[in-house]
């Protein structure tokens, strides 16, 4: 399938990011970046180098200092905690290498809670939930709890409940990281799938392997941007990009 | 967007959510249980203690003064320290004119006869009294009727006899409509009656006989002569209001120093049982602190328990936080799951408390004297409840904002 990348989704310039303390720590500095419409992102980068951060204030979990953040056409500044609740909710699907499922839900439940939270009806979420469990595949653990699945089916219900409210884009912090290698390949090919039907990815990723599947891979040395690399080629796709 | 308080999703996660600690539920919900049934108890039990007490002044005016005659304690107007006086019908009837604060009154006299019928004999105390006798101290009629106005006015040789010395004299047949011996003077006995409760004037009805005060005056000779003179004042009013004007009337009709109050004894037996009145109200809110405290404590349970739930759920918030929960989404989840916890064990502490003092009243039920009050009113368990609502919000209101404060940053990264 052949995609023509539209329009930024994300669009970063100059940000800055400084946890205070005794000794500051200034953990981005002027990092600039697009993401288009329809792109499968990779951004890596060692430990500390400030990749998850980027990824906090990608996901509006965190804020930043200074520069300009737009999602979608929303400036991300200064927004309310209800605000951001509701863009996060509206706008960004989320998938954690921990999976953060809540233990408690069946696999459906955990699917349906964003879509709690929008006020949508019980038996419209539930259809809604049944849907992207099914797009996953795991129609049949609907009413599994996630302490029954394996570690690929928890992580595509991750996926299935980041779906649910048809965000913008999924942010995925180390998707793979607690997973086998059999395992990350088949969600990776799950993201692979996802992105070729349109949907905008970030994955954020310490493991080459992961961010080889991806079509473009941002590397980050110490807060900074170093390198915007476009594997569009390698992974068979006739993108146009401007980064 | 609608909150998340009506869903139904949001009652089935509290549920959930308190099934999961069942231990911890059930100890808290104890706590809470406990405190409200202790108070549920010690509000109702402490109105019942009261009628239980009460019970021994049934029937008995409590609103009551009086006064009869003593010797003089000063020299006075050629009357010698240690001189005795008596009290009239001319100085009652002057006493009922003038007196702010008389309701009901009744002259009474009084000494011990022996009673007899037929060859059955009993030694009773007898009584001479009016008409208004039976609403200061209202007797139970058993058969016939009381002294009336009409009696005490006629000087009729009528008697109403106690319980106990009708029995003696007549065993199970009825005395009413016979006649009876009063140290050889005869009487048509018009009643049977005795007392209510303990609570007496003078003699025990069920061992007593009553005459008309006339019809006794008479009968032994005492001329005008009132032993003494009893009196209730209107509700709201007390009894010592009259002592001025008795004490003036007794004191110029009878050469009596106004200085010498020995010689008038005055009582007001209201002050007696207005200190009884502040021992039940100090009974009740001593009942209502320590059912406060119970609850109380059950309520900083509660509280405590939240506070655990949220350090416990903070990664959990931190979860609904990313994918769209807004803070006050959060603070109604931890305060639902609070009011949820406080008003089912509430409820069920109140209606324990309840079902005890329903048990407590059928125990302590006197089929003369009625119930003695153990009871929970609806009312009353209704603000019970209410109370619970609003300091089960409280309770959970802190860790609620604790866990509204959370950021998600910090609590997606909480192990």
């Amino acid at each position: 399938m052949n995609y023509e990348l539209g329009e930024a989704v994300i669009s970063l310039r100059d940000i800055n990011k400084t946890y205070p303390g005794v000794v500051p720590l200034h953990v981005l500095k002027d990092v600039s970046l697009d993401i288009r419409k329809g792109e499968l992102v990779s951004i890596m980068g060692a430990s500390g180098s400030g990749k998850s951060t980027l990824l906090n204030i990608l996901g509006i979990l965190d804020n930043y200092d200074s520069g300009s953040y737009i999602l979608d056409d929303v400036m991300i500044k200064d927004l309310s905690e209800n605000r951001a609740a509701e863009l996060r909710n509206r706008m960004i699907g989320f998938v954690f290498q921990s999976f953060n499922l809540i233990n408690y839900k069946n696999a459906l439940e955990n699917v349906a809670l964003p879509l709690f939270y929008q006020g949508v009806g019980r038996r419209k979420r539930n259809a809604l939930a049944m849907e992207q469990l099914e797009r996953m595949g795991l129609a049949d653990r609907a009413h599994h709890l996630p302490g029954e699945l394996s570690g690929g089916q928890k992580q595509r219900v991750a996926i299935a409940r980041a779906l649910v409210t048809k965000p913008s884009l999924i942010l995925a912090d180390e998707p793979t990281g607690a997973l086998d290698s059999k395992t990350s390949k088949e969600v990776m090919q799950v993201f692979r799938d996802l992105n070729d039907a349109g949907m905008t990815i970030v994955i954020v990723t310490h493991d080459p392997s992961v961010g080889a599947a991806t079509d473009r891979i941002i590397r980050i040395v110490d807060g900074r941007i170093e390198t915007n690399d476009q594997l569009s080629m390698i992974n068979d796709k006739r993108l146009i990009i401007d980064c | 967007m609608k909150t998340s308080f009506f869903d139904i999703e949001n009652w089935r996660e509290i549920g959930a959510t308190l099934a999961r600690n069942k231990t911890r539920t059930f100890l808290t919900a104890f706590g809470i249980f406990w405190g409200t049934a202790m108070l549920a108890m010690l509000f109702g039990g402490a109105r019942g203690f009261e009628g239980v007490m009460r019970r021994n002044f049934a029937g008995f005016s409590t609103n009551l003064g009086g006064c009869f005659p003593n010797r003089r304690t000063e020299p006075y107007k050629g009357f010698n320290k240690g001189s005795s006086w008596g009290m009239t019908v001319q100085d009652v009837e002057l006493i009922r004119r003038l007196a702010p604060a008389i309701e009901y009154s009744t002259e009474m006299n009084q000494r011990s006869a022996t009673a007899a019928y037929g060859t059955k004999t009993k030694n009773a105390s007898v009584a001479g009294v009016e008409g208004d006798y039976a609403k200061i101290m209202i007797p139970v009629i058993s058969e016939g009727r009381f002294i009336n106005h009409s009696d005490v006015s006629l000087e009729r040789k009528v008697a109403v006899l106690g319980k106990n010395v009708a029995t003696s004299l007549f065993g199970n047949d009825s005395p009413v409509g016979k006649y009876v011996s009063l140290d050889g003077l005869y009487f048509l006995v018009v009643g049977v009656a005795s007392q209510l409760s303990d609570a007496s004037i003078g003699m025990r009805l069920d061992d007593g006989v009553i005459l008309p005060s006339s019809t006794m005056r008479r009968a032994c000779n005492w001329g005008n002569s009132v032993g003494f003179f009893i009196y209730t004042a209107p509700q709201g009013r007390s009894p010592s209001e009259n002592e001025p004007v008795i004490r003036r009337v007794l004191s110029s009709a009878h050469s009596i120093s106004p200085d010498d109050r020995q010689a008038i004894e005055f009582v007001d037996i209201s002050e007696q049982f207005e200190m009884i009145d502040n021992l039940f109200l100090g009974i009740s809110l001593l009942a209502l602190f320590v059912g406060f405290g119970s609850l109380l404590a059950g309520v900083i349970g509660v509280g405590n328990i939240m506070w655990i739930v949220v350090k416990e759920r903070t990664q959990e918030f931190g979860i609904r936080r990313a994918i769209g929960a807004k803070p006050l989404d959060i603070t109604i989840q931890v305060l639902s799951e609070s009011i949820m916890l406080t008003l089912v064990a509430g409820s069920l502490g109140v209606c324990f408390g309840a079902l005890v003092l329903g048990i407590a009243d059928r125990v302590t039920y006197d089929p003369l004297l009625g119930h003695a009050g153990f009871e929970l009113s609806f009312r009353a368990a209704i603000i019970i409840v209410a109370l619970f609502f609003l300091l089960g919000s409280a309770a959970g209101t802190i860790p609620a904002i604790r866990a509204m404060r959370i950021k998600p940053i910090e609590a997606l990264n909480d192990k």
